[in-house]
């Protein structure tokens, strides 16, 4: 049966100028490129999906090709679908299942956080994760904190209700299970703003499961979503805000165009936290700001590039006095959410990043800033420096006092 | 002068020149094919592509429909490669009128066919994207069939027996004496050849008329023009008919990689076989009905329209194009003109093709006194001996895209084997829409009468898919240049006249992604590569031809 | 006001356009929606190649002025050749400063050589393409090796000599064809054979590998002065590269644009959007354009596909969105529009008209001269038929030209944006 929902690869006239962008095909010949895996395939698949050519497993869905795409063709979406429609083996669905469930991980993980912490990075854990996950051994793996972000946030919530502007804050499992700080420090950047931040109920966006083929669990994670964000901030008008780019791009896009569902009703109100503060200062609420004195080089996250949001965090990061700035080239990371975590893609997702963490080396910075979770958890693996989330820094910049 | 003796001699190499041939070659007939363009360049490449059932047929013409059912059975296991076994579907709209369902229903039964009504639920969980408003729907026995691929493997069964074929050779005199006729044939660069043969069969279609005209015979062709719209890619897997009398736009077909909405009908003269052009009001009339039957056939990029003519023989006074029989018409001159060494074999139909050459060659054989029975009802063509299993045949190559083997077992086949022969060099991408490896090409290329990238494109689909040439066109050049077939000044001559070739079916449909891609094509070979510029030694400089 | 300028485009023009006005200070985003068609060009940038009805232009300039007589309507008789000469010059100056280095031939245009081996007018040259300095050599009698790597199937040095042997600068030169083998590369996953100018540009840009590759482009050249390779050597340390590959082989190297991606293409890019940053431009590149509100003769904002209701606002806006193949025009079923704004529009609605009968007819086809109309200061009409003053429009969008049959995209695309970019420095000038 034809999807007739995303006929997008009809647009393309087979320019070539994805296979330029495409970071895995660049490092590895495993993956023969976003054009013949993607659009070209796809006419293929639909005549016969037995044609299916399982290579297309290697694409991480970084989306470069699709704004590299002067067509207009969503091949990532295009790729991602054929790789749970059509290719129906050579997964590892034990640690597949483990890894694509991050609240279920993260609910645990927070309980018995100094336990799991020291387990997950006690080499012999890892050895016997490498061989009976297929979790590399090399790989770090992000720490947890104690308790949830959901519940510090309760000691913060009364006073967002003396706001009379608020906004909804979409946290993500990252903020709520790994780091804290990073939600109270965008508490603090919003009510600076004179915003207050508000809390539904949420659960994982869903960007893990579709990565996993999980897309019945990913449907119904949307689902509770759409409708749990649409009654509390769409309604009232509100915006939703992210500090993820990742959790935003699946909420925006990846829901209508990967999952088939209806989000109409939040599309217009999400918004990656950044952009939120790009208007809120446009607006004149731009709180003072001291110097941070900080060398910092800038890595725009894929997902966000595929927003159209790397000009706002930029331009963010311009206006904190004192922040000495290098923007770093463009380019993926390699990690790709749960992909760098996996043993056969393990060194793909190294060699993709490469590049980059070069470059930082040889920027030399105080710090690395970026905007994506697993993109820290990949720089700061590969290189020695501190990754600190954008809005880290312009809460840094606030001062210390409450 | 070249000068060849043979027994036969068959003029025209469509499907049924190319059937009889086979047919000759089989029952041990030493002949020779003399076409004048590329195999199935005419006729046979210029249809819809469909593996009749014979229920189109089987409320006005059942002769027709009994006749397309046994062959539809009988390619279905000679010609497993070139056919595909899709089913198909005739859905009433609501526009239609409804008592045609019946009729349909109760030709097919008197015809032998396995029709059956289907439920509207079970016709769209068959296909899909049918429009959801069809009042009622019939499952018929319908499938595809490549005309490309099938008359190339009755050409290279034939040649694997013994027969000989001259390709881009046209056919200049003929002199019929009994003891001995002439042919005479001219190809491309001028040489002239010569064939000494005991019988001259006719298969010229309806170019016929001018092959009867040399040889100082009148026949009356009736040409009739048929138009087709290709879409980027399959928006049916099933073929989908229009439960109403015979009309334009009343039928989808499935082929390959691509949909086909099929037919106009336009009596031409025939003077004017020679300058068909699709127009622009026939491409309306096919949209408009396509989306009746497939209403995404409006958001689908329309990828070229063409044309071919109705090799309608006009025995009696019928004028009418549609009403003409389309019945095979197989003459004898001997009796008709006097003219012993000479046969005509026309009208029918692609599906009929193989009946055609039996029939042929049944009165070939009895002329010349010799030869054995007809086999091609049960020899398998070359590429299906046996049947085929894609896995296996897909396992079997490592280091290559699982999609490209599929594809190239697709089109040839068990001679895949021959094909693809595991070096890297031989696997990679000339095409890269249609998965067509160099292989595949080299293969074509030495084994297939392959001229031109034209004919490459015919034995292929490097090509026809959404990009029409753009990148694969220069490789393709590259490679006549690099297998040493022709001077590289000729092989830019070949990609020129090749461009040229693919604009004509892309121009009646240039909107939207299609022009883009038109600019983009147009941008790298005029504005990169300067091919505007280049003088050839003979300037093609052929107008808006076929 | 957030911005002075939003640029919609990311093309040549646009970013010409936009770096001449982060140069000077202005704030200024480029929101660009899929790469340009530079990825897809010669690298060379083309002012004006061919006349009206044939025949080469050896002086763009003279010819330029010859234009604005018979066709004022033409973008160049618009700016005027002085300030075309003034935006290239600019262009040259932007472009060194990212580290290219740009073989003009002072007002007379030089002629690159093509796959097909057609020798084609063209203004700018990258130093790495056949140029004057290798017609010299070549009229000193040096022999040229036109080489090819083994397996690459994008280019073909047989068809670039076929040609090249025709041409009477060549008749008395010895030319021979070749192919560099890359045995230490063999050994990848991937089908060598399968490899675009994007995979070989990295093998070279992976500078171990030279010395090697320098043996093996010696050994096939067999002795030639002159070695023509297909143009990929290197993308971001290009000059060094091909400056060492020179060295090594003592060889005078030129390279030959091969079918997309362009490499010499993606340098001019590189190298544009780099500057483009450097001067403090904005660029989004994954979002597009999708509409905006013109209320009394004025561009009042636009939105973006993935903010939708969001008004983006700026002072001056320039469109540079190029033509029906980057989406900046738009075709259907017996219609034309410019898809963003629906900007006033020339060309015929009837596609029968679009075409000419030949693909290659020496004529080209009308619908490449179709676009968005303006009035002399390039800015375009509204659906009230006013003409929107703070809203410029410049490229391949706009009418009344043929990039292609011209041999003029590029200058028009460069002179275009920079007359726009000059505009609204002057205009913000006036503001204040």
């Amino acid at each position: 049966m034809i999807k007739l929902e995303n006929i997008s690869f009809d647009h393309c006239i087979k320019c070539t100028v994805c296979t330029i962008y495409c970071p895995v095909a660049r490092v590895t010949h495993l993956f023969p490129g976003p054009k013949q895996s993607g659009p070209d395939a796809e006419r293929l698949r639909i005549k016969n999906p037995g044609l299916v050519d399982e290579s297309l497993k290697y694409c991480t869905n970084c989306k470069r090709c699709e704004i590299a795409c002067p067509s207009d063709v969503r091949i990532a979406d295009i790729i991602q679908d054929a790789k749970w429609k059509y290719v129906k083996k050579g997964f590892f669905r034990p640690r597949d299942f483990f890894m694509s469930r991050t609240d279920l991980a993260g609910s645990l993980g927070t309980i018995f956080s100094p336990l799991a912490n020291f387990l997950f990075s006690f080499f012999p854990v890892k050895i016997l994760m490498d061989l009976f996950l297929k979790i590399p051994y090399k790989r770090s793996y992000p720490a947890y904190e104690r308790g949830t972000f959901r519940r510090k946030f309760k000691k913060l919530a009364a006073r967002q209700k003396t706001f009379e502007k608020k906004a909804v804050y979409f946290h993500g499992c990252y903020v709520n299970y790994n780091n804290h700080s990073l939600g109270t420090d965008l508490v603090r950047v919003m009510n600076a703003m004179g915003v207050g931040v508000e809390l539904v109920r949420e659960k994982c966006c869903g960007v893990p499961l579709i990565a996993n083929g999980y897309l019945e669990k990913a449907k119904k994670n949307a689902l509770f979503n759409i409708s749990s964000l649409s009654g509390a901030a769409a309604g009232k008008g509100l915006k939703i805000i992210s500090t993820s780019s990742s959790c935003t791009y699946a909420l925006k896009h990846e829901y209508s165009h990967l999952l088939d569902m209806d989000n109409t009703g939040i599309y217009n109100s999400i918004e990656y936290v950044t952009k939120f503060i790009f208007d809120r200062f446009e607006e004149g609420a731009r709180p003072p700001l001291r110097p941070v004195s900080i060398r910092a080089a800038y890595h725009s996250p894929c997902h966000l590039e595929r927003l159209g949001g790397v000009m706002y965090t930029i331009d963010l990061l311009k206006k904190i006095p004192g922040l000495d700035l290098i923007i770093l080239h463009s380019e993926c990371c390699g990690i790709s959410g749960t992909y760098g975590f996996k043993r056969e893609y393990y060194q793909i997702s190294q060699d993709v990043g490469y590049q980059l963490f070069r470059r930082i080396e040889e920027a030399d910075p105080e710090i690395v800033i970026t905007d994506c979770e697993t993109c820290r958890m990949q720089i700061e693996m590969n290189t020695k420096y501190r990754v600190m989330h954008p809005v880290s820094v312009l809460a840094m910049a606030l001062g210390d006092e409450r | 002068m070249e000068r060849y003796e043979t027994q036969a001699v068959v003029i025209g190499g469509g499907a049924t020149g190319a059937g009889t041939l086979r047919d000759l070659s089989l029952r041990g007939i030493k002949s020779i094919l003399i076409e004048k363009d590329d195999i199935a360049s005419g006729t046979t490449g210029r249809n819809h592509g469909l593996l009749h059932s014979g229920a189109r047929y089987a409320v006005k013409d059942l002769e027709s429909a009994r006749e397309c059912i046994s062959e539809n059975r009988i390619l279905k296991k000679i010609a497993r490669h070139c056919i595909e076994d899709t089913g198909g579907l005739f859905v009433t709209l609501p526009e239609d009128d409804p008592v045609y369902h019946n009729e349909l229903l109760e030709g097919c039964k008197i015809s032998d066919i396995n029709a059956r009504e289907i439920s509207i639920k079970e016709a769209l969980r068959l296909e899909p994207n049918l429009n959801h408003n069809i009042l009622s729907a019939i499952w018929v026995p319908d499938g595809t069939i490549d005309p490309f691929r099938l008359a190339a493997s009755n050409i290279l069964d034939a040649k694997e027996h013994g027969a000989g074929i001259l390709t881009h050779t046209m056919v200049t005199g003929l002199e019929l004496k009994s003891g001995g006729n002439i042919v005479r044939a001219a190809d491309e660069k001028g040489n002239q050849i010569e064939i000494r043969c005991d019988l001259v069969i006719n298969a010229a279609g309806v170019w016929g008329q001018h092959v009867c005209s040399l040889g100082g015979i009148e026949l009356k062709m009736f040409p009739s023009k048929g138009s087709m719209l290709i879409i980027d890619y399959r928006i049916n897997n099933i073929v989908v008919n229009r439960c109403r009398k015979p009309s334009d736009g009343d039928i989808i077909v499935p082929g390959d990689t691509v949909s086909l909405i099929g037919t106009t009908s336009r009596e031409i003269d025939y003077s004017r076989i020679e300058e068909l052009r699709v127009d622009d009001d026939e491409i309306d009339v096919l949209l408009e009905d396509g989306e009746k039957l497939i209403p995404n056939v409006s958001k689908t990029r329309a990828l070229r329209a063409y044309c071919g003519v109705r090799p309608l023989v006009a025995i009696s006074g019928e004028t009418m194009g549609r009403n003409i029989s389309r019945g095979i018409v197989l003459i004898d001159h001997s009796e008709r003109d006097g003219a012993e060494g000479l046969i005509t074999i026309a009208g029918g139909k692609l599906m009929t093709y193989r009946l055609m050459a039996e029939m042929t060659a049944d009165l070939a054989c009895s002329k010349l006194g010799t030869g054995g029975r007809c086999r091609t009802a049960k020899t398998p063509l070359p590429g299906s001996e046996k049947k085929i299993s894609e896995r296996k045949n897909v396992r079997a190559f490592t280091g290559i895209s699982q999609s490209v083997v599929g594809s190239t077992l697709y089109r040839h086949g068990l001679r895949v084997q021959d094909i693809l022969k595991r070096d890297k060099k031989n696997y990679r991408l000339i095409c890269e829409c249609e998965m067509v490896t160099e292989g595949e090409a080299e293969y074509a290329i030495k084994k297939l009468d392959v001229k031109n990238i034209i004919d490459l494109r015919r034995r292929t689909r490097i090509g026809m898919g959404p990009c029409q040439g753009e990148l694969c066109a220069y490789r393709s050049a590259g490679l006549f240049a690099d297998f040493g077939i022709y001077r590289p000044e000729k092989s830019i001559e070949l990609l020129y006249n090749f461009l040229e070739e693919r604009w004509k079916g892309i121009k009646p449909v240039l909107w939207g992604d299609g022009l883009r891609e038109s600019e983009f094509t147009y941008w790298i070979y005029e504005g990169l590569l300067g091919i505007g510029e280049i003088k050839f030694d003979d300037d093609p400089g052929d107008g808006d031809g076929v | 006001m957030a911005y002075d300028c939003i640029i919609i485009g990311g093309g040549l023009s646009g970013l010409t356009c936009g770096i001449k006005c982060a140069e000077d200070g202005l704030r200024t985003a480029v929101i660009s929606s899929g790469m340009n068609s530079l990825h897809f060009s010669s690298g060379s940038i083309d002012v004006f190649g061919y006349r009206q009805g044939g025949g080469k232009v050896y002086r763009p300039f003279d010819y330029m002025k010859e234009t604005a007589k018979s066709n004022p309507a033409h973008p160049y008789s618009r700016i005027g050749s002085r300030m075309v000469r003034e935006s290239l010059e600019f262009f040259n100056d932007q472009i060194s400063l990212a580290g290219i280095s740009l073989h003009d031939n002072g007002d007379e245009n030089h002629f690159r050589i093509t796959g097909l081996g057609v020798m084609k007018p063209t203004y700018f040259s990258q130093d790495s393409v056949f140029n004057d300095k290798f017609k010299k050599a070549v009229e000193e009698r040096a022999s040229i090796a036109v080489l090819n790597f083994d397996g690459y199937r994008d280019y073909y040095a047989e068809l670039t000599v076929s040609q090249l042997r025709k041409n009477p600068i060549f008749k008395r030169t010895g030319i021979i064809t070749g192919k560099v083998t890359l045995p230490f590369y063999t050994r990848t996953e991937k089908n060598l054979h399968e490899f675009r100018s994007i995979d070989l540009a990295r093998v070279f840009d992976t500078e171990k590998y030279l010395p090697r590759i320098a043996e093996e482009i010696k050994r096939a050249a067999r002795g030639a002065r002159v070695v023509s390779l297909p143009a990929f050597i290197g993308i971001d340390n290009f000059a060094q590269i091909h400056k060492r590959l020179e060295d090594l082989t003592g060889c005078l190297i030129y390279e030959i644009p091969s079918l997309p991606p362009s490499i010499l293409g993606l340098r001019l890019d590189n190298a544009l959007r780099s500057r483009f940053a450097a001067l403090g431009g904005e660029y989004s590149g994954g979002d597009r354009v999708n509409g905006g509100e013109i209320m009394d003769g004025e561009l009042d904002h636009i939105h973006t596909e993935n903010y939708g209701d969001t008004r983006h606002r700026s002072r001056f806006y320039v469109m540079s969105t190029g033509s029906f193949f980057s989406a900046g025009l738009r075709s259907g079923f017996n219609m034309l529009d410019e898809p963003v704004l629906g900007l006033r529009f020339s060309g015929s609605n009837r596609r029968s008209d679009w075409y000419s009968a030949k693909f290659f007819d020496r004529k080209g086809h009308p619908f490449l001269k179709y676009g968005v109309e303006t009035n002399k200061y390039f800015n375009p009409f509204g659906s009230d038929g006013k003409a929107v003053k703070n809203l410029f429009c410049t490229g391949a969008m706009l009418s009344g030209y043929d990039p292609i049959r011209e041999g003029s995209g590029g200058g028009v695309a460069i002179s275009t944006g920079y007359f726009a970019a000059k505009r609204i420095i002057g205009e913000m000038k006036k503001n204040k």
